[in-house]
Protein backbone atom coordinates (compact mmCIF):
# COMPACT_ATOMS: atom_id res chain seq x y z
CA UNK A 1 0.00 0.00 0.00
CA UNK A 2 1.57 3.32 -1.08
CA UNK A 3 0.35 6.33 0.81
CA UNK A 4 0.30 10.03 -0.40
CA UNK A 5 -0.35 13.39 1.37
CA UNK A 6 -1.84 16.52 -0.90
CA UNK A 7 0.78 18.98 -0.70
CA UNK A 8 -2.51 21.53 0.00
CA UNK A 9 -2.51 19.90 3.63
CA UNK A 10 1.12 21.32 3.91
CA UNK A 11 0.17 24.50 2.18
CA UNK A 12 -2.64 24.98 4.61
CA UNK A 13 -0.34 24.28 7.47
CA UNK A 14 2.25 26.76 6.15
CA UNK A 15 -0.27 29.42 5.57
CA UNK A 16 -1.50 29.28 9.07
CA UNK A 17 1.71 29.52 10.24
CA UNK A 18 2.26 32.78 8.01
CA UNK A 19 -1.02 34.36 9.11
CA UNK A 20 -0.27 34.25 12.78
CA UNK A 21 3.39 35.18 12.31
CA UNK A 22 2.23 37.84 10.22
CA UNK A 23 -0.74 38.45 12.75
CA UNK A 24 2.10 38.70 15.80
CA UNK A 25 4.70 40.98 13.42
CA UNK A 26 1.55 43.80 12.49
CA UNK A 27 -0.32 43.77 15.63
CA UNK A 28 -3.76 42.73 13.46
CA UNK A 29 -5.30 40.15 14.87
CA UNK A 30 -7.57 39.70 11.55
CA UNK A 31 -4.41 37.77 10.26
CA UNK A 32 -4.79 35.40 12.88
CA UNK A 33 -8.33 34.73 12.10
CA UNK A 34 -7.47 34.72 8.61
CA UNK A 35 -4.97 31.63 9.41
CA UNK A 36 -7.86 30.06 11.95
CA UNK A 37 -9.50 27.87 8.98
CA UNK A 38 -6.33 26.62 7.49
CA UNK A 39 -5.05 25.81 11.40
CA UNK A 40 -8.19 23.40 11.92
CA UNK A 41 -8.13 21.97 8.66
CA UNK A 42 -4.58 20.54 8.81
CA UNK A 43 -5.43 19.75 12.43
CA UNK A 44 -8.48 17.85 11.13
CA UNK A 45 -6.52 16.40 7.81
CA UNK A 46 -3.64 15.16 10.27
CA UNK A 47 -6.21 13.68 12.53
CA UNK A 48 -7.37 11.73 9.69
CA UNK A 49 -4.45 10.04 8.33
CA UNK A 50 -5.46 6.24 9.41
CA UNK A 51 -4.65 3.63 6.86
CA UNK A 52 -7.55 1.97 5.62
CA UNK A 53 -8.38 -1.74 5.69
CA UNK A 54 -10.03 -2.82 2.65
CA UNK A 55 -10.41 -6.87 2.01
CA UNK A 56 -11.21 -7.37 -2.01
CA UNK A 57 -12.28 -10.82 -3.68
CA UNK A 58 -11.77 -10.68 -7.72
CA UNK A 59 -13.18 -13.01 -9.61
CA UNK A 60 -14.77 -13.54 -13.33
CA UNK A 61 -17.79 -15.70 -14.21
CA UNK A 62 -15.97 -17.63 -16.60
CA UNK A 63 -12.69 -18.42 -18.16
CA UNK A 64 -13.18 -19.00 -21.77
CA UNK A 65 -15.61 -16.82 -23.80
CA UNK A 66 -16.27 -16.33 -27.35
CA UNK A 67 -15.42 -13.20 -29.39
CA UNK A 68 -18.28 -10.85 -28.77
CA UNK A 69 -19.47 -12.25 -25.64
CA UNK A 70 -20.35 -10.58 -22.97
CA UNK A 71 -18.41 -11.41 -19.34
CA UNK A 72 -18.76 -9.69 -16.14
CA UNK A 73 -15.77 -9.46 -13.50
CA UNK A 74 -17.02 -9.32 -9.80
CA UNK A 75 -15.32 -7.43 -7.05
CA UNK A 76 -16.65 -7.66 -3.56
CA UNK A 77 -15.26 -5.07 -1.21
CA UNK A 78 -15.24 -4.95 2.47
CA UNK A 79 -13.81 -3.13 5.30
CA UNK A 80 -14.14 -2.77 8.99
CA UNK A 81 -13.68 0.70 9.69
CA UNK A 82 -15.77 1.53 6.12
CA UNK A 83 -14.29 4.51 3.79
CA UNK A 84 -15.41 8.05 2.74
CA UNK A 85 -14.39 7.50 -1.24
CA UNK A 86 -12.68 4.72 -2.90
CA UNK A 87 -11.66 4.36 -6.64
CA UNK A 88 -11.99 1.30 -8.21
CA UNK A 89 -10.33 0.58 -11.61
CA UNK A 90 -9.48 -2.92 -13.13
CA UNK A 91 -7.41 -2.36 -15.82
CA UNK A 92 -8.71 -3.95 -19.29
CA UNK A 93 -6.35 -4.79 -21.93
CA UNK A 94 -7.62 -3.21 -25.63
CA UNK A 95 -9.13 -6.16 -26.68
CA UNK A 96 -11.65 -6.11 -23.80
CA UNK A 97 -13.99 -3.31 -23.99
CA UNK A 98 -15.66 -1.89 -20.85
CA UNK A 99 -19.61 -1.48 -20.77
CA UNK A 100 -19.87 0.14 -17.02
CA UNK A 101 -17.90 2.94 -15.72
CA UNK A 102 -14.04 2.30 -15.34
CA UNK A 103 -13.15 3.46 -12.86
CA UNK A 104 -15.94 4.53 -11.00
CA UNK A 105 -16.12 5.99 -7.08
CA UNK A 106 -17.73 3.76 -4.31
CA UNK A 107 -18.61 4.62 -0.83
CA UNK A 108 -18.12 1.55 2.00
CA UNK A 109 -20.10 1.38 4.86
CA UNK A 110 -18.62 -0.20 7.89
CA UNK A 111 -18.89 -3.91 8.26
CA UNK A 112 -21.32 -3.77 5.17
CA UNK A 113 -19.87 -5.91 2.01
CA UNK A 114 -20.03 -4.02 -1.02
CA UNK A 115 -20.48 -5.79 -4.60
CA UNK A 116 -19.30 -4.45 -7.98
CA UNK A 117 -19.91 -5.92 -11.53
CA UNK A 118 -18.21 -4.39 -14.22
CA UNK A 119 -19.72 -6.11 -17.47
CA UNK A 120 -17.18 -6.27 -20.33
CA UNK A 121 -17.30 -7.38 -24.11
CA UNK A 122 -14.68 -9.34 -25.67
CA UNK A 123 -13.84 -7.45 -29.21
CA UNK A 124 -10.74 -9.23 -29.68
CA UNK A 125 -9.66 -13.27 -29.41
CA UNK A 126 -6.33 -13.29 -27.13
CA UNK A 127 -5.26 -15.21 -23.83
CA UNK A 128 -5.81 -12.23 -20.95
CA UNK A 129 -4.69 -11.99 -17.26
CA UNK A 130 -7.43 -9.81 -15.55
CA UNK A 131 -6.71 -7.65 -12.30
CA UNK A 132 -5.44 -7.34 -9.67
CA UNK A 133 -7.53 -4.40 -8.76
CA UNK A 134 -6.65 -0.92 -8.51
CA UNK A 135 -7.99 0.98 -5.58
CA UNK A 136 -7.49 4.28 -4.17
CA UNK A 137 -8.91 5.26 -0.73
CA UNK A 138 -9.11 9.24 -0.05
CA UNK A 139 -10.52 10.19 3.22
CA UNK A 140 -13.43 13.01 3.37
CA UNK A 141 -11.31 15.78 2.46
CA UNK A 142 -8.98 14.80 -0.04
CA UNK A 143 -5.64 15.12 2.26
CA UNK A 144 -4.58 11.50 2.28
CA UNK A 145 -4.30 8.83 -0.58
CA UNK A 146 -3.86 5.02 -0.08
CA UNK A 147 -3.51 3.06 -3.41
CA UNK A 148 -3.16 -0.74 -3.29
CA UNK A 149 -3.76 -3.40 -5.46
CA UNK A 150 -6.50 -6.15 -4.29
CA UNK A 151 -7.93 -9.27 -5.90
CA UNK A 152 -6.49 -12.11 -7.28
CA UNK A 153 -5.65 -12.10 -10.94
CA UNK A 154 -7.60 -14.21 -12.69
CA UNK A 155 -7.41 -15.56 -16.49
CA UNK A 156 -9.74 -14.96 -19.50
CA UNK A 157 -9.24 -17.03 -22.89
CA UNK A 158 -11.49 -15.78 -25.55
CA UNK A 159 -11.55 -17.76 -28.74
CA UNK A 160 -12.22 -16.77 -32.36
CA UNK A 161 -15.45 -16.76 -33.53
CA UNK A 162 -15.43 -19.96 -35.90
CA UNK A 163 -16.48 -18.78 -40.01
CA UNK A 164 -18.60 -21.36 -41.65
CA UNK A 165 -17.36 -23.61 -44.06
CA UNK A 166 -19.58 -25.35 -45.92
CA UNK A 167 -16.93 -27.57 -48.15
CA UNK A 168 -13.58 -28.48 -47.41
CA UNK A 169 -10.44 -29.57 -49.50
CA UNK A 170 -10.15 -32.84 -49.91
CA UNK A 171 -6.62 -34.73 -49.75
CA UNK A 172 -4.95 -36.60 -52.24
CA UNK A 173 -4.61 -39.63 -50.55
CA UNK A 174 -6.32 -40.18 -46.94
CA UNK A 175 -5.01 -42.22 -43.69
CA UNK A 176 -5.54 -46.11 -42.95
CA UNK A 177 -8.53 -45.22 -40.26
CA UNK A 178 -12.08 -44.73 -40.40
CA UNK A 179 -13.19 -41.29 -41.04
CA UNK A 180 -15.83 -39.78 -43.03
CA UNK A 181 -13.92 -38.89 -46.14
CA UNK A 182 -14.55 -40.92 -48.73
CA UNK A 183 -10.78 -42.88 -49.89
CA UNK A 184 -9.95 -43.22 -53.50
CA UNK A 185 -8.85 -46.21 -53.07
CA UNK A 186 -11.27 -49.73 -52.69
CA UNK A 187 -11.96 -51.77 -49.91
CA UNK A 188 -14.61 -52.08 -47.68
CA UNK A 189 -17.14 -49.47 -47.86
CA UNK A 190 -20.46 -47.61 -48.32
CA UNK A 191 -19.61 -45.84 -51.53
CA UNK A 192 -19.93 -47.37 -55.25
CA UNK A 193 -16.76 -47.21 -56.63
CA UNK A 194 -17.02 -50.11 -59.48
CA UNK A 195 -17.63 -53.74 -60.72
CA UNK A 196 -15.09 -56.69 -61.31
CA UNK A 197 -14.76 -59.76 -61.39
CA UNK A 198 -15.39 -62.16 -58.69
CA UNK A 199 -11.72 -63.36 -57.12
CA UNK A 200 -11.42 -66.03 -54.51
CA UNK A 201 -11.80 -64.77 -50.89
CA UNK A 202 -14.51 -62.07 -51.90
CA UNK A 203 -18.09 -62.40 -49.92
CA UNK A 204 -21.38 -63.81 -50.94
CA UNK A 205 -22.95 -60.49 -50.27
CA UNK A 206 -20.53 -58.37 -52.50
CA UNK A 207 -21.71 -59.84 -55.43
CA UNK A 208 -24.04 -57.94 -57.80
CA UNK A 209 -26.18 -60.29 -59.37
CA UNK A 210 -27.41 -58.22 -62.24
CA UNK A 211 -24.40 -57.76 -63.85
CA UNK A 212 -23.55 -61.44 -63.41
CA UNK A 213 -26.66 -62.77 -64.76
CA UNK A 214 -26.49 -60.40 -67.85
CA UNK A 215 -22.39 -61.81 -68.07
CA UNK A 216 -22.90 -65.55 -67.03
CA UNK A 217 -20.22 -65.60 -64.21
CA UNK A 218 -19.89 -63.63 -60.88
CA UNK A 219 -19.10 -59.75 -60.62
CA UNK A 220 -18.75 -58.17 -57.67
CA UNK A 221 -19.22 -54.38 -56.32
CA UNK A 222 -16.36 -52.87 -55.21
CA UNK A 223 -16.67 -49.54 -53.06
CA UNK A 224 -14.38 -46.74 -51.65
CA UNK A 225 -13.73 -47.31 -48.23
CA UNK A 226 -14.85 -44.09 -45.67
CA UNK A 227 -11.18 -42.69 -44.23
CA UNK A 228 -10.15 -39.96 -42.29
CA UNK A 229 -7.19 -37.63 -43.47
CA UNK A 230 -4.38 -35.83 -41.39
CA UNK A 231 -4.46 -32.06 -41.89
CA UNK A 232 -1.53 -30.19 -41.02
CA UNK A 233 -2.27 -26.16 -40.10
CA UNK A 234 1.56 -24.90 -41.15
CA UNK A 235 1.34 -21.11 -39.88
CA UNK A 236 3.47 -18.50 -41.13
CA UNK A 237 4.42 -16.63 -38.29
CA UNK A 238 7.74 -15.10 -38.57
CA UNK A 239 5.85 -11.69 -39.60
CA UNK A 240 2.73 -9.25 -39.27
CA UNK A 241 1.38 -6.50 -41.33
CA UNK A 242 -1.83 -4.66 -39.93
CA UNK A 243 -3.11 -2.10 -37.48
CA UNK A 244 -5.41 -1.53 -34.50
CA UNK A 245 -5.26 -5.53 -33.74
CA UNK A 246 -6.20 -6.52 -37.27
CA UNK A 247 -3.60 -8.15 -39.83
CA UNK A 248 -2.19 -10.97 -41.42
CA UNK A 249 -1.67 -12.60 -38.31
CA UNK A 250 -5.39 -12.16 -36.78
CA UNK A 251 -6.39 -13.04 -39.96
CA UNK A 252 -4.22 -16.30 -39.82
CA UNK A 253 -5.16 -17.00 -36.33
CA UNK A 254 -9.23 -16.63 -37.41
CA UNK A 255 -9.03 -18.86 -40.53
CA UNK A 256 -6.89 -21.19 -38.44
CA UNK A 257 -9.58 -22.09 -35.86
CA UNK A 258 -12.14 -22.12 -38.48
CA UNK A 259 -10.22 -24.71 -40.66
CA UNK A 260 -9.09 -26.88 -37.62
CA UNK A 261 -13.08 -27.09 -36.25
CA UNK A 262 -14.32 -27.73 -38.99
CA UNK A 263 -12.08 -30.80 -40.35
CA UNK A 264 -12.09 -32.23 -36.71
CA UNK A 265 -16.05 -31.91 -36.91
CA UNK A 266 -15.18 -34.77 -39.83
CA UNK A 267 -13.48 -36.88 -37.74
CA UNK A 268 -10.08 -35.53 -39.26
CA UNK A 269 -6.80 -35.52 -37.38
CA UNK A 270 -5.79 -32.26 -37.67
CA UNK A 271 -1.93 -30.56 -36.44
CA UNK A 272 -0.49 -27.47 -36.38
CA UNK A 273 2.70 -25.99 -36.98
CA UNK A 274 4.01 -22.93 -36.32
CA UNK A 275 6.72 -21.68 -38.42
CA UNK A 276 8.22 -18.95 -36.83
CA UNK A 277 10.91 -16.85 -34.89
CA UNK A 278 9.06 -18.83 -32.24
CA UNK A 279 8.72 -22.53 -33.32
CA UNK A 280 5.99 -24.33 -31.99
CA UNK A 281 3.73 -27.88 -32.68
CA UNK A 282 0.93 -29.64 -32.29
CA UNK A 283 0.95 -33.07 -33.36
CA UNK A 284 -2.44 -34.55 -35.20
CA UNK A 285 -4.86 -35.88 -33.42
CA UNK A 286 -8.69 -35.77 -33.66
CA UNK A 287 -11.30 -34.84 -31.08
CA UNK A 288 -13.20 -32.06 -29.14
CA UNK A 289 -9.78 -31.81 -26.84
CA UNK A 290 -7.51 -31.67 -29.80
CA UNK A 291 -9.93 -28.27 -30.54
CA UNK A 292 -9.15 -27.03 -27.23
CA UNK A 293 -5.61 -27.58 -27.56
CA UNK A 294 -4.97 -26.03 -31.05
CA UNK A 295 -7.30 -22.78 -30.38
CA UNK A 296 -5.69 -22.49 -27.07
CA UNK A 297 -2.43 -22.40 -29.23
CA UNK A 298 -2.96 -20.30 -31.36
CA UNK A 299 -4.46 -17.83 -28.81
CA UNK A 300 -0.69 -17.30 -27.57
CA UNK A 301 0.78 -17.23 -30.53
CA UNK A 302 2.41 -14.17 -31.67
CA UNK A 303 5.69 -12.75 -34.21
CA UNK A 304 8.58 -13.15 -32.70
CA UNK A 305 11.37 -11.27 -34.15
CA UNK A 306 14.61 -14.10 -35.29
CA UNK A 307 17.75 -14.20 -37.62
CA UNK A 308 17.85 -17.94 -37.84
CA UNK A 309 18.02 -19.41 -40.26
CA UNK A 310 15.34 -21.95 -40.36
CA UNK A 311 13.78 -25.25 -42.58
CA UNK A 312 11.49 -27.92 -42.02
CA UNK A 313 14.37 -30.12 -40.57
CA UNK A 314 13.78 -28.36 -37.17
CA UNK A 315 10.48 -30.22 -36.67
CA UNK A 316 9.70 -33.27 -35.46
CA UNK A 317 9.24 -36.19 -38.25
CA UNK A 318 5.60 -37.01 -36.31
CA UNK A 319 4.45 -33.28 -36.62
CA UNK A 320 4.02 -34.34 -40.60
CA UNK A 321 2.76 -37.23 -40.94
CA UNK A 322 3.23 -38.75 -44.42
CA UNK A 323 0.01 -38.60 -47.05
CA UNK A 324 -0.71 -35.41 -45.00
CA UNK A 325 -2.61 -32.56 -46.82
CA UNK A 326 -0.12 -29.71 -45.43
CA UNK A 327 -2.71 -26.38 -45.06
CA UNK A 328 -0.30 -23.37 -44.96
CA UNK A 329 -1.41 -20.01 -44.20
CA UNK A 330 1.44 -17.48 -44.66
CA UNK A 331 1.50 -13.70 -45.99
CA UNK A 332 4.34 -14.92 -48.30
CA UNK A 333 6.94 -12.12 -46.94
CA UNK A 334 9.49 -14.03 -45.12
CA UNK A 335 11.85 -15.88 -47.66
CA UNK A 336 12.89 -18.62 -44.97
CA UNK A 337 8.57 -19.78 -45.28
CA UNK A 338 8.58 -19.86 -48.59
CA UNK A 339 11.58 -21.89 -48.98
CA UNK A 340 10.52 -24.31 -46.34
CA UNK A 341 6.70 -24.92 -48.20
CA UNK A 342 8.91 -25.28 -51.47
CA UNK A 343 10.93 -28.21 -49.43
CA UNK A 344 7.93 -29.76 -48.05
CA UNK A 345 6.47 -30.01 -51.52
CA UNK A 346 9.35 -31.47 -52.80
CA UNK A 347 8.87 -33.93 -49.95
CA UNK A 348 6.17 -34.78 -51.27
CA UNK A 349 3.90 -33.38 -48.91
CA UNK A 350 0.00 -32.77 -50.50
CA UNK A 351 0.83 -28.63 -49.91
CA UNK A 352 -1.75 -25.85 -50.55
CA UNK A 353 -0.88 -22.04 -49.89
CA UNK A 354 -3.23 -19.67 -48.68
CA UNK A 355 -2.00 -16.30 -48.81
CA UNK A 356 -3.18 -14.31 -45.93
CA UNK A 357 -2.77 -11.14 -48.27
CA UNK A 358 -0.76 -7.96 -46.55
CA UNK A 359 -1.72 -5.61 -49.43
CA UNK A 360 -5.00 -4.28 -47.71
CA UNK A 361 -2.24 -3.51 -45.17
CA UNK A 362 0.44 -1.34 -46.78
CA UNK A 363 0.02 2.22 -47.73
CA UNK A 364 1.94 2.56 -51.39
CA UNK A 365 3.36 6.00 -49.84
CA UNK A 366 3.37 8.98 -52.23
CA UNK A 367 6.21 9.85 -54.89
CA UNK A 368 7.72 8.53 -57.40
CA UNK A 369 10.19 6.10 -56.00
CA UNK A 370 7.18 4.70 -53.46
CA UNK A 371 5.39 3.96 -56.27
CA UNK A 372 8.31 2.22 -57.94
CA UNK A 373 9.20 0.32 -54.47
CA UNK A 374 5.37 -0.41 -54.19
CA UNK A 375 5.50 -2.20 -57.54
CA UNK A 376 8.52 -4.12 -57.34
CA UNK A 377 7.59 -5.09 -54.27
CA UNK A 378 4.38 -6.86 -55.96
CA UNK A 379 6.13 -7.99 -58.73
CA UNK A 380 8.59 -9.97 -56.20
CA UNK A 381 5.56 -11.54 -54.96
CA UNK A 382 4.11 -12.17 -58.11
CA UNK A 383 7.23 -14.04 -58.42
CA UNK A 384 6.91 -16.08 -55.40
CA UNK A 385 3.87 -17.15 -56.64
CA UNK A 386 4.93 -18.43 -60.20
CA UNK A 387 7.68 -20.32 -58.44
CA UNK A 388 4.90 -22.26 -56.10
CA UNK A 389 2.81 -22.70 -59.06
CA UNK A 390 5.62 -24.49 -61.29
CA UNK A 391 5.84 -26.49 -58.16
CA UNK A 392 2.45 -27.55 -58.49
CA UNK A 393 1.02 -26.11 -55.24
CA UNK A 394 -2.06 -23.97 -55.19
CA UNK A 395 -1.30 -20.41 -54.44
CA UNK A 396 -4.69 -18.85 -53.58
CA UNK A 397 -4.80 -15.45 -51.89
CA UNK A 398 -7.42 -14.08 -49.52
CA UNK A 399 -7.88 -10.61 -48.04
CA UNK A 400 -9.56 -9.75 -45.24
CA UNK A 401 -13.10 -8.74 -46.56
CA UNK A 402 -13.55 -12.14 -48.91
CA UNK A 403 -15.53 -15.03 -46.89
CA UNK A 404 -12.62 -17.78 -46.35
CA UNK A 405 -14.60 -20.31 -47.93
CA UNK A 406 -13.76 -18.48 -51.04
CA UNK A 407 -9.69 -19.35 -51.05
CA UNK A 408 -11.15 -23.12 -50.71
CA UNK A 409 -13.55 -23.08 -53.15
CA UNK A 410 -10.78 -21.55 -55.50
CA UNK A 411 -8.26 -24.60 -54.64
CA UNK A 412 -10.50 -27.56 -55.56
CA UNK A 413 -11.57 -26.06 -58.98
CA UNK A 414 -7.37 -25.57 -58.90
CA UNK A 415 -7.34 -29.06 -57.83
CA UNK A 416 -9.62 -29.99 -60.36
CA UNK A 417 -8.23 -29.38 -63.17
CA UNK A 418 -4.52 -29.33 -62.52
CA UNK A 419 -1.87 -31.80 -63.50
CA UNK A 420 -0.39 -33.69 -61.13
CA UNK A 421 3.50 -32.56 -61.19
CA UNK A 422 5.85 -34.64 -60.22
CA UNK A 423 8.69 -32.61 -58.34
CA UNK B 1 -15.96 23.01 -14.00
CA UNK B 2 -18.78 23.95 -12.04
CA UNK B 3 -16.37 23.59 -9.10
CA UNK B 4 -13.56 25.32 -10.69
CA UNK B 5 -15.87 28.44 -11.79
CA UNK B 6 -17.04 28.37 -8.21
CA UNK B 7 -13.71 28.62 -6.84
CA UNK B 8 -12.60 31.40 -8.87
CA UNK B 9 -15.91 33.40 -8.22
CA UNK B 10 -14.86 33.29 -4.36
CA UNK B 11 -11.49 34.52 -5.31
CA UNK B 12 -12.82 37.21 -7.14
CA UNK B 13 -15.46 37.96 -4.56
CA UNK B 14 -12.43 38.18 -1.60
CA UNK B 15 -10.23 40.18 -4.05
CA UNK B 16 -13.30 42.67 -4.89
CA UNK B 17 -14.24 43.29 -0.79
CA UNK B 18 -10.19 43.51 -0.46
CA UNK B 19 -10.23 46.51 -3.27
CA UNK B 20 -13.35 48.20 -2.24
CA UNK B 21 -12.22 48.52 1.55
CA UNK B 22 -9.13 50.75 0.53
CA UNK B 23 -9.31 52.48 -2.65
CA UNK B 24 -6.49 54.17 -2.46
CA UNK B 25 -4.23 50.97 -2.53
CA UNK B 26 -6.55 49.64 -5.05
CA UNK B 27 -3.49 49.23 -7.87
CA UNK B 28 -1.49 47.51 -5.15
CA UNK B 29 -3.90 45.25 -3.53
CA UNK B 30 -5.38 44.47 -6.94
CA UNK B 31 -2.04 43.86 -8.83
CA UNK B 32 -1.13 41.47 -5.73
CA UNK B 33 -4.49 40.02 -5.93
CA UNK B 34 -4.04 39.53 -10.11
CA UNK B 35 -1.00 37.00 -9.22
CA UNK B 36 -2.59 35.13 -7.09
CA UNK B 37 -5.57 34.79 -9.52
CA UNK B 38 -3.31 33.43 -12.37
CA UNK B 39 -1.78 31.35 -10.16
CA UNK B 40 -5.15 30.37 -9.44
CA UNK B 41 -5.74 29.89 -13.19
CA UNK B 42 -2.59 27.02 -13.07
CA UNK B 43 -4.21 25.36 -9.94
CA UNK B 44 -6.91 25.16 -11.30
CA UNK B 45 -5.24 23.40 -15.14
CA UNK B 46 -3.93 20.62 -12.97
CA UNK B 47 -0.79 22.45 -10.96
CA UNK B 48 -2.31 22.03 -7.37
CA UNK B 49 1.48 22.82 -5.69
CA UNK B 50 0.59 26.54 -6.54
CA UNK B 51 -2.44 26.11 -4.61
CA UNK B 52 -1.13 27.74 -1.31
CA UNK B 53 1.08 30.86 -3.43
CA UNK B 54 -2.39 31.57 -4.85
CA UNK B 55 -4.17 31.91 -1.29
CA UNK B 56 -1.16 33.34 0.48
CA UNK B 57 -1.33 36.39 -2.63
CA UNK B 58 -4.79 36.66 -1.91
CA UNK B 59 -4.04 36.96 1.64
CA UNK B 60 -1.62 39.06 0.77
CA UNK B 61 -3.42 41.62 -0.78
CA UNK B 62 -6.01 41.54 1.68
CA UNK B 63 -3.32 41.89 4.96
CA UNK B 64 -2.40 44.93 3.00
CA UNK B 65 -5.54 46.70 2.48
CA UNK B 66 -6.06 46.29 6.54
CA UNK B 67 -2.90 47.97 7.23
CA UNK B 68 -4.04 50.77 4.30
CA UNK B 69 -7.34 50.88 6.26
CA UNK B 70 -5.65 52.08 9.67
CA UNK B 71 -5.94 50.47 13.07
CA UNK B 72 -9.74 49.27 12.73
CA UNK B 73 -10.75 46.00 13.42
CA UNK B 74 -12.27 44.73 10.46
CA UNK B 75 -15.24 42.40 11.79
CA UNK B 76 -15.47 40.60 7.99
CA UNK B 77 -12.20 39.13 8.84
CA UNK B 78 -13.73 36.04 9.61
CA UNK B 79 -15.82 35.66 6.03
CA UNK B 80 -12.74 36.84 4.40
CA UNK B 81 -11.03 33.34 6.24
CA UNK B 82 -13.52 31.44 5.27
CA UNK B 83 -13.58 32.53 1.69
CA UNK B 84 -10.09 31.82 1.41
CA UNK B 85 -10.45 28.50 2.81
CA UNK B 86 -13.22 27.72 0.79
CA UNK B 87 -11.65 28.55 -2.87
CA UNK B 88 -8.96 26.59 -1.55
CA UNK B 89 -11.41 23.46 -1.04
CA UNK B 90 -12.96 23.80 -4.38
CA UNK B 91 -10.15 24.09 -6.37
CA UNK B 92 -8.83 21.04 -5.32
CA UNK B 93 -12.04 19.51 -5.24
CA UNK B 94 -12.21 20.30 -9.07
CA UNK B 95 -8.41 18.85 -9.60
CA UNK B 96 -9.79 15.84 -7.89
CA UNK B 97 -13.01 15.19 -10.10
CA UNK B 98 -11.51 15.92 -12.90
CA UNK B 99 -10.22 12.62 -13.54
CA UNK B 100 -12.82 11.30 -11.63
CA UNK B 101 -15.60 9.39 -13.64
CA UNK B 102 -19.31 8.01 -12.27
CA UNK B 103 -18.57 9.37 -8.81
CA UNK B 104 -22.27 8.58 -7.06
CA UNK B 105 -24.08 11.74 -5.49
CA UNK B 106 -23.96 10.61 -1.72
CA UNK B 107 -20.07 10.94 -1.99
CA UNK B 108 -20.50 14.05 -3.62
CA UNK B 109 -23.34 14.75 -0.88
CA UNK B 110 -20.66 13.63 1.63
CA UNK B 111 -17.74 15.54 0.47
CA UNK B 112 -19.88 18.91 0.50
CA UNK B 113 -21.15 18.56 3.94
CA UNK B 114 -17.73 17.93 5.11
CA UNK B 115 -16.25 20.59 3.34
CA UNK B 116 -18.82 23.16 4.56
CA UNK B 117 -18.98 21.50 8.40
CA UNK B 118 -14.78 22.31 8.23
CA UNK B 119 -16.07 26.01 6.53
CA UNK B 120 -18.42 26.84 9.25
CA UNK B 121 -15.95 25.55 12.08
CA UNK B 122 -13.79 27.98 10.85
CA UNK B 123 -15.84 30.61 10.78
CA UNK B 124 -16.54 30.15 14.23
CA UNK B 125 -12.64 29.55 15.35
CA UNK B 126 -11.98 33.02 13.43
CA UNK B 127 -15.36 34.82 14.85
CA UNK B 128 -14.04 33.23 18.11
CA UNK B 129 -9.90 34.67 18.07
CA UNK B 130 -11.69 37.73 17.02
CA UNK B 131 -14.09 38.19 19.78
CA UNK B 132 -11.00 36.84 22.32
CA UNK B 133 -8.71 40.20 20.66
CA UNK B 134 -11.72 42.27 21.93
CA UNK B 135 -11.96 41.51 25.75
CA UNK B 136 -9.23 44.03 27.42
CA UNK B 137 -6.64 40.81 28.72
CA UNK B 138 -3.69 43.88 29.21
CA UNK B 139 -0.76 43.66 26.46
CA UNK B 140 2.69 42.01 28.11
CA UNK B 141 5.41 39.67 26.66
CA UNK B 142 3.29 36.64 28.20
CA UNK B 143 1.21 37.07 25.00
CA UNK B 144 3.55 37.65 22.55
CA UNK B 145 5.47 34.27 23.82
CA UNK B 146 2.53 32.37 23.87
CA UNK B 147 1.43 33.63 20.15
CA UNK B 148 4.62 32.96 19.05
CA UNK B 149 5.22 29.71 20.56
CA UNK B 150 1.64 28.88 18.52
CA UNK B 151 3.22 30.64 15.09
CA UNK B 152 6.31 28.27 15.34
CA UNK B 153 4.15 24.90 16.71
CA UNK B 154 1.95 25.26 13.16
CA UNK B 155 5.40 25.88 11.41
CA UNK B 156 6.19 22.40 13.11
CA UNK B 157 2.85 20.95 12.21
CA UNK B 158 3.26 22.51 8.20
CA UNK B 159 7.12 21.29 7.83
CA UNK B 160 5.80 17.57 9.81
CA UNK B 161 3.23 17.95 6.69
CA UNK B 162 5.88 18.45 4.23
CA UNK B 163 7.78 15.97 5.00
CA UNK B 164 5.49 13.35 4.80
CA UNK B 165 3.95 14.34 1.51
CA UNK B 166 7.50 14.16 -0.28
Amino acid sequence: MTRAVSPRLAGYAGLAALGLAAGLVAGRVELVALAAPFALAAVVGWALARPPRLEATLSVDRERALEGEHVTATLELASPDGADRVDVFLELPAALRAEAPNPRAVQLARHVPLTLELPFRCERWGAFGLGPVLLRVRDRFGFHTWEMHAGERSSLRVYPSVETLRTLLPPLETQVFVGNRVSRTRGDGIEFADVREWAPGDRLRRINWRASARRRELWVNDQHPERNTDVVLFLDTFSDVGSQGRGTLDLTVRAAASVAHRYLQHKDRVGLVSFGGFLSWLLPESGTRQLYRIVDSLLTMDVVLSYAVKGVDVLPPRSLPPKALVLALSPLLDQRSAAALLDLRARGFDLVVIEVSPVPFVEPGTGELADLSYRLWQLSRESLRARYQQAGVPVIEWREDVPFQVPFEEVAAYKRFAKHVRV
Amino acid sequence: MTLAVLSALVYASVLAYAVAREPTFAAAIAGLGGIGAVLLLFVLLGTEELLPWALACLGGAYALSLVAHGSAIDPRAPLVAVGLFTCGELASWSLQERYARATPRAITAARAVAVVALALSGLAVAALVLSISAVPAGNGVAWTVLGAAAAVAILGVAARLAQRAR
